[in-house]
């Protein structure tokens, strides 16, 4: 077995089909008598739904239900760490982002529920938009939620931190901003549902990142039993994190349960910008203390994840974030804080790294000045306080094998024809 | 929205088909002829997972509408090859490690073959550019470039004999 295998190349087991258009991604896959949905979102970013009217909408042809909150009150809401977000906003509720759920809408065929959509009258009453988490954080701020803005506080604590900073020789202090990011898989969320009259079961097509985690959380928010949803994994066009969260799966489940036929949720690109998870955009305010024979003595980090309209995986990706403070980088004294804040930006969660890459932005950056600051070599910086075995991370985890970050950096130096004097 | 009949040749096949003033060629390749190797990314001609070849040329199918097509000739991945016979772009697409999600790969592999048909023996910026059109998410483009210079090697051997012998 082994010798067969290691060290050898093996196809993989989905490439032909992959690469003769056989396999079978959510969008390909299709039954008789399907019905197709498109969802009705939010009007504003924050606001309460003060009236829907989707009787133009019901008139058209070919427009077989829409169903919203009012048509389903047993149902809960679902996430992956806080249940926080609504399956459909009813009235006297609040969407809280242009991706929320109004309604759904079922018909014959995708022009006709995008028609439909299209038709749904809405009142709403605005809200001041919080779109920057430093004034989520404000006294004054309006809340998001019923409770603070600020969904979670995390803290971080290695050494003393104060005598850290009193055995530096030069300090840098610095903010750091990084952007909202989508994850772009090639394929857009897409799904396909089938309810079964006999057993119960709803059957769910749906590429999906959490098979278990996602099943019990659709279970939870319908009040049915775990048996009782069946998710099947066609292939995945891509994830990269977005697909860790629900997003066609409890709207293909309910509208499979109304019509007793099979429906499917194909959303546009558009559509997966506004309303699925993205990577959280970070304030990063940073001290280094470093002596002046470029040893680093103190790190003390300020984190601001803006998670959005909803927690996802935000307080997991923001602290996470926090603890990778130092980088690949030894620091005996290190103290942080990390808060995960609710605006009404479309929400964040898992994506690639899982908080870790933003640090990395701002911990590299320090390196860079400080070198400069210091007027050595920004290799050999890195290099002389770079993690070894039996080095401890700032969460005092202590390393006993398998690091090689000295190798990296040689190696990233060589590649980058790296020489004395570059920037 | 108003319905009509229109007739192309699919993968060596003619078809007739009733469709819509309104239906994108994307739709009636997938929806009505249930070729669903062609796929939609971005619906807007930016991400290439739609890719046909239509009368010779790189197409955005979802940019064109139904009627557009009609007397077209038109390939799409399952125009290419199948289980019994794999076109030599897409031995290398799966030997050299070029497909991950999937979700790319016929719209590249229909990139690729076009590039190879007007100049067989690309080098690595001529390749970037015959793929600008596609975009990937998974591979960083390093592996499909590979599998096209792999690709283009093997039909030029092919081509002075030596493939043909071998068979």
């Amino acid at each position: 077995m082994l010798k067969s295998y290691v060290g050898k190349n093996v196809c993989k087991v989905d490439a032909q089909d992959k690469v003769t258009g056989q396999a079978l991604y959510p969008d390909d896959i299709y039954f008789e008598d399907m019905l197709y949905l498109k969802i009705k979102r939010a009007t504003h970013p924050h606001a309460y739904l003060r009236r829907i009217d989707t009787g133009k909408a019901e008139k058209l042809t070919g427009v077989v239900k829409i169903i919203t909150a009012a048509d389903i009150p047993q149902v809960k809401n679902f996430g992956l760490i806080i249940k926080d977000q609504p399956v459909l906003v009813g009235v006297g509720q609040k969407m809280r982002y242009m991706g929320d759920a109004l309604a759904i809408v079922i018909a014959e065929s995708k022009e006709v529920a995008s028609q439909a959509v299209k038709l749904i009258e809405v009142e709403v009453e605005e809200l001041e938009v919080i779109s920057d988490p430093l004034r989520a954080m404000e006294k004054d701020a309006p809340l998001i939620h019923q409770d603070s803005n600020v969904l979670a506080t995390h803290y971080l604590k290695k050494g003393d931190i104060k005598k850290g900073f009193t055995q530096a020789d030069i300090i840098a202090e610095n903010e750091y901003r990084t952007s909202t990011l989508d994850h772009v898989p090639l394929q857009v969320e897409a799904g396909v549902g089938i309810y079964d009259k006999k057993s119960g079961v709803i059957k769910l097509w749906v590429a999906t990142q959490w098979l278990h985690d996602t099943q019990a959380d659709i279970a939870q928010s319908l009040g049915l039993s775990k048996e009782k949803i069946r998710i099947i994994q066609p292939v995945i066009g891509g994830a990269f994190g977005k697909k860790e969260d629900i997003s066609v799966h409890l709207h293909l489940a309910l509208a499979a349960m109304e019509t007793k036929r099979p429906v499917k949720l194909t959303y546009s690109r558009e559509e997966s910008m506004i309303a699925q998870s993205k990577r959280h955009p970070f304030i990063i305010r940073m001290k280094t203390g470093v002596t002046n024979k470029g040893y680093l003595t103190a790190c003390q980090v300020e984190v601001i994840g803006d998670t959005g309209a909803y927690a996802s995986s935000g307080p997991a990706v923001v602290h996470k974030g926090m603890y990778h403070c130092t980088g690949p980088y030894n620091v005996d004294n290190v103290s942080g804080v990390a808060y995960t804040v609710y605006t009404n930006n479309t929400y964040c969660g898992a994506m690639r790294g899982f908080g870790t890459t933003q640090m990395a932005f701002a911990y590299e950056s320090q390196m860079d000045i400080l070198a400069h600051q210091l007027g050595i070599n920004p290799v050999q910086f890195r290099l002389q306080n770079a993690y070894d075995i039996g080095s401890s991370t700032p969460n005092s985890q202590r390393l006993t094998h398998s690091v090689g970050v000295k190798e990296t950096i040689k190696g990233a130096a060589v590649m980058a024809a790296w020489k004395e004097g570059s920037p | 929205m108003s319905k009509l009949n229109i007739e192309l040749t699919i993968n060596g096949k003619k078809r007739k088909v009733e469709t819509t003033t309104s239906t994108r060629l994307l739709d009636l390749i997938r929806d009505d002829l249930h070729l669903t190797g062609t796929k939609e990314g971005c619906g807007k001609g930016e991400c290439g997972a739609c890719t046909v070849i239509m009368n010779g040329e790189l197409a955005a199918s979802c940019l064109i509408l139904a009627p557009q097509a009609d007397g077209a000739a038109i390939t799409t991945i399952e125009g290419i090859g199948d289980d019994k016979y794999l076109d030599p772009i897409q031995e290398a697409f799966i030997e050299t490690g070029a497909v991950q999600c999937g979700f790319c790969t016929p719209g590249m592999i229909l990139a690729a073959k076009k590039l190879l048909e007007e100049n067989p023996h690309p080098d690595e910026e001529e390749i970037k550019r015959g793929i600008s059109g596609n975009l990937c998410r998974c591979t960083g483009y390093q592996k499909i470039i590979d599998a096209i210079k792999l690709a283009a090697n093997r039909l030029s051997s092919s081509d002075s004999g030596r493939g043909k012998k071998d068979a």
